[in-house]
Parts: C-alpha cells; structure tokens; sequence
C-alpha cells in the first residue's frame, strides 16, 4: 500500500488557510534557553581553546588553557542549572538521562552536556590536584563535547516543524557555531588582559573577529534560505526583527570591530558576548512568531526540499 | 496473553464499533468530513470522559461556529467549520450546504515526530499502535510541541506537562471505543483497526465519486496526501473533500528527524574551521 503514489489533490493551493489560524504550536522556549545556549556555546568554546593552546603551548605559560579550563568548568555548571529552569517541570530534570534517543537532538543533547560537564570536571580538577597527563588525557573529550554543545542546539531548533528553523538547517548551525566560537574567543580574551597577557588577548580578539566573519557569512546564506523558503517575515518586521538587528547584528557584530579601531578591546568582547545571546533571543522569538504564521507554516510544507 | 485487558469475554466495541480491541493490531480513527454535522458530541464526550475543562473564557471567534479554536493540551477533539458563502446560490453543491464541518485530533503519525523529539521516553507508542504522553515521566521541556508537523501537542500551564488525544488508551485498554467515535451520531468518526478502516475508507471515497462528489480523497492514509515525507500514515486519517489547507492541514507534512544529520555536520564543521585557523595562527605569546 506504501507504493502508491499520493493522490493528487483536487486544485493548487490558493493562499486559503483556517480562517487565518496558525497550523503550529510555538515552542516558547524562554529567555532562560536563549541565555542557555549563550553560556553552553562560549564554555564549549573555550574547552576547544583550551585543547589547542595546550598542543601550541605545553607548558601553558600564558595560563590560556588553565583559565579556559575554569570558564568551560564554570560554564558546564551554570548552562545546565539554567536549561533545568526552563523545564515546566523542573524536578523531573532527571528524566533527561532515562533514555537514549538518537533522533532527538534533545535527548543527545542531554548525554553531550554530561559528558562535557564530567570531562570540564575532570580536566579542570586534574589541572588544580597538579597531574598534568590527567588532565590533557581528559582535555580530548572535553574537546570534542565542547564542540557538541556549542553547536547542537542550531540543530535541536531545525530538527522541528518550525518553518524559520527548519528552512535553513545547515546555515543556521553555522551561524550558532561561529557565534559560540566569538563568544568564547572574546570572553577568553577579556580573562587574558585582566590576567595582563595582552598579547594572547590580541589573538584570541582576532580569532573571535574571523568567527564574526564566519557568522555574517553564515548570517547572509540564512537569510537567502529563509527568504527562499518564503518564511522570513519574522527576521524582517516586528519586535524580534529589531532585536535581531540591533542586538545581534549591531551590537554582536558591528559595535566590537568599531570599538576594537577606537582601542577599546574589553568592550568589544562584552559587545560579542551580549550580542552573542541577543542573536539566540532573537532566532527563538522569531520561530515563536514564524509558528503563528499559517502562510509560512502551510507554504512550507508545500515546498518543502527534502 | 491479553496484555492486561480487564474485558476477557465480549467487549463493548464489538457491539459498537464492529471491532475487537487486541494488543499488537494498529487502532486508529477514520473521520469522514462528508458525514460531519457539526454536532461537537465528539469534542464534549473527549471532555466529558478525559475530564478536560471548557475551552477559553465563553466568548465568540467570529470563524463562524468555531468557537472551541484549535486542539491543544485540554482541547483533544476539535471540530472546524468552514463557510463556503461564495459558492451559493445557483450552484450550491451537492453535500452539506456548502457548509464544510471537520472533526480535527491528534493524527498518531507513524513515525510520531513528537514521539521522536522527546527525550524523556514520556512519548510512548502503545500495545495498539498509538501514541501518549506518559504523565508521570514528562518534565515539560516542550520539545514535543515544535517538532508536530499539526500543532496538536501542548505543554499544560496547569500542570507543566504535555497533554494531547489518547485514544483513549484507558477506554481501549476495557475493550471500549474511544469516547468521541462513540458519541458520533453520524458516524463521521470510525474507530477501528487500520486493516479494516482502510479498505472501508478507500470503499467510501469510491462511493462519493459515483456519487457526483468527485474531490473526495484520503489525508494520511498510505500513500496519500499527508503521508509524506517519511511520515507512511497518520493512523488518525481523514475524508477530505477541500485541500487540505482549508482546514489548516500541511498538503505534505515532514518528518524532521532526517534534518538533524546536515545541521550537526554544517555546525561541527564550522568550529573545526575556526578551530584549525586558532591552531595555525596562534593563541599564545611568540617567544
């Protein structure tokens, strides 16, 4: 019976909807999810620091990577206490680790923060008891689930029916990964100089100025893609439009490289990590909105690209 | 080997729905808009047996006798109505007035995106091919919500958990059909097993073309419209005689799941290109 073809229906779609009512559910993921995947994408950021100033510099007389492994440490604390608060029902945060679910990002996502949460700890601690190999034997996997969660949750929001999420999966991850890698560039730079190591602060200022390169690049397909797709409304009119252009275009990417010609570095890097979490309000405000929309949602079932 | 059916003899849905519920076999619903009057016995018996409360705060929509809205967690059967005003007089046609009525609910898509997205295994598929919210697990992360393709599933502001149409697992678990088919005084709503509404609904649209009503079509059977894109059939299905979007239906939805695979690489990627470009040039002070 799955052989079948599908049968055609009785004339082309006309733009009609149900007396104008949104076809989806908006996810409402709050404030505390934006500041969630912030956090979680400037402490996986700085693990993957971390890993390559130990290989550039084995002695860590910078201390970049003694420090990147506190803030990632840090931050593996803080971004799952923050995600639990979203959780209608906090007190079953724990049910999050009952199940293994490969088709969801959610449930993947959970068993990559606890690993990356172990091995910051493991890291981290090894570091501060002096056993060195331990600590750069834990430094691989705190790696690479540094870079799971500073990238998944781009794909947590496209792996759902959400027109503006979905439209775009792959430039949307990039956006969230470059984003993450500023953020964590930028708050390793700001410890840097207060730490008076002025000239690895100046390169981890240039590194989080490429990845804001990376993340206008990615920024730009998009929008290309949402505009294609017919559901970019939300980006270009309203109130997530405008957080989305003030504070995540304005004040995430425009704002650090005038500051940094001015010769104001440690602004510029708390610009990027503002704007940082501006950008995740603004994507998650603007799939809210995009939900509400019968055309896109209806649109873009239509035309969907497999 | 009854799976915990409390009605071993004769059950009450043999006498009603022509169907014996038995563990294993696919149930779903087959609602035909053709036979819908716009009764809403379907959306009081949900209420009524679920103990749901009333909808909303009493007042009109104003999308004419709609004023239940959509579903959602306390609204697991709603019933549309759409006015074809344009059409008359003249040339009214031949089925219901030109006044289309349309029992909505959870379609229990296999494979259920929502059941896919949750991480807790809150979301199980049932003994009858079925798919529920297991109250005592979900911890309300909502993922569910964005991941329906429908808009069904929602996450309660009464209790944090989400809540969406059964079955009526618990009816069915008694070998009683669920409480809206029951209440359904025209049998536009039909609970049965997939093998047998199937063929029955296939058999009808057949009848409606003989009979003058030539849009007449399936959504969500397999291999018709809205089972698409990995989704192989809504075992809540439907009678459709306008597209599907006039009753605020996708004409093909998808199954996200698929999309995570490209936006993992595409952001993995992207932390490995700058990861390498940090390696190259440098973090650290020349010595």
């Amino acid at each position: 019976m799955n052989a079948m073809a599908p049968v055609p229906l009785p004339e082309p779609w006309q733009g009609e909807t149900y007396h104008g009512r949104p076809t989806l559910k908006p996810a409402e993921f709050d404030w505390k999810v934006a500041t969630y995947i912030a956090v979680q994408g400037v402490a996986g950021a700085a693990q993957l620091l971390a890993g390559i100033s130990r290989t550039e510099d084995p002695e860590d007389r910078d201390g970049l990577a003694s420090r990147a492994r506190a803030l990632a440490f840090a931050g593996s604390i803080i971004a799952p206490a923050i995600l639990i608060g979203h959780l209608k029902t906090p007190k079953r945060w724990y049910n999050m680790l009952r199940i293994v679910r490969p088709q969801s990002p959610m449930s993947w996502g959970s068993w990559v923060l606890t690993a990356f949460g172990a091995a910051s700890f493991a890291a981290w601690g090894a570091e501060r008891m002096g056993w060195r190999r331990a600590a750069d034997l834990a430094q691989i996997p705190a790696s690479l689930a540094g870079a799971g969660a500073a990238s998944y949750t781009a794909t947590l929001l496209s792996t759902t029916s959400n027109p503006l999420w979905a439209a775009a999966r792959a430039p949307l991850a990039a956006q969230f990964a470059a984003s993450s890698m500023a953020g964590g560039a930028a708050a390793m730079a700001l410890l840097q100089r207060s730490a008076g190591k002025v000239e690895s602060a100046r390169r981890l200022e240039r590194l989080s100025a490429a990845a804001l390169g990376a993340e206008t690049a990615a920024s730009m397909m998009l929008s290309d893609a949402q505009r294609r797709a017919g559901v970019s409304a939300p980006l270009k009119k309203g109130p997530p439009a405008l957080l989305h252009k003030a504070g995540a275009q304005a004040l995430g990417i425009a704002a650090p490289l005038v500051l940094r010609a001015l010769g104001r570095p440690a602004l510029a890097s708390a610009a990027i990590l503002i704007g940082s979490a501006l950008l995740r309000q603004a994507v998650l405000r603007a799939g809210d909105e995009s939900a509400k929309r019968p055309l896109d949602s209806l649109g873009f079932a239509r035309e969907v690209r497999r | 080997m009854d799976g915990g059916l409390i009605n071993r003899g004769a059950q009450e849905a043999e006498r009603t729905a022509g169907a014996r519920i038995e563990p294993g076999r696919s149930y779903g619903f087959f609602t035909d808009t053709t036979l819908c009057i716009g009764c809403k016995a379907c959306e009081v018996a949900c209420k009524e047996w679920n103990g749901l409360p009333a909808d909303g705060d009493m007042r009109l929509s104003g999308h004419s006798y709609d004023n239940t809205g959509a579903l959602g967690a306390e609204t697991w059967r709603h019933v549309g109505f759409v006015e074809r005003l344009d059409d008359r007089p003249g040339e009214m046609k031949p089925f219901q007035s030109n006044w289309i009525m349309f029992s909505d609910v959870c379609k229990h898509c296999d494979p259920a995106p929502c059941l896919e997205a949750c991480p807790t295994g809150a979301l199980f598929r049932t003994e009858f091919d079925t798919v529920v919210v297991q109250q005592d697990i979900c911890n309300g992360c909502a993922y569910c919500v964005p991941a329906c393709p429908f808009g069904v599933v929602e996450v309660s502001k009464a209790d944090g958990k989400a809540h969406k149409c059964t079955l009526c697992h618990d009816r069915m678990k008694g070998g009683m059909e669920p409480a809206c088919a029951k209440a359904c005084p025209t049998d536009s709503i039909q609970f049965g097993a997939l093998e047998d509404l199937i063929p029955r609904a296939h058999q009808r649209v057949e009848h409606l073309h003989e009979m003058g009503q030539d849009r007449a079509y399936l959504y969500g059977a397999p291999g018709t419209p809205g089972a698409t894109h990995g989704i192989k059939k809504l075992n809540a299905f439907f009678l459709l005689t306008e597209r599907p979007e006039v009753h605020g239906l996708p004409s093909e939805p998808v199954r996200p799941a698929p999309r995570a695979q490209p936006s993992l690489l595409a952001g993995l990627g992207t932390l490995a290109g700058l990861a390498a470009a940090a390696l190259v040039f440098g973090l650290g002070s020349r010595r």
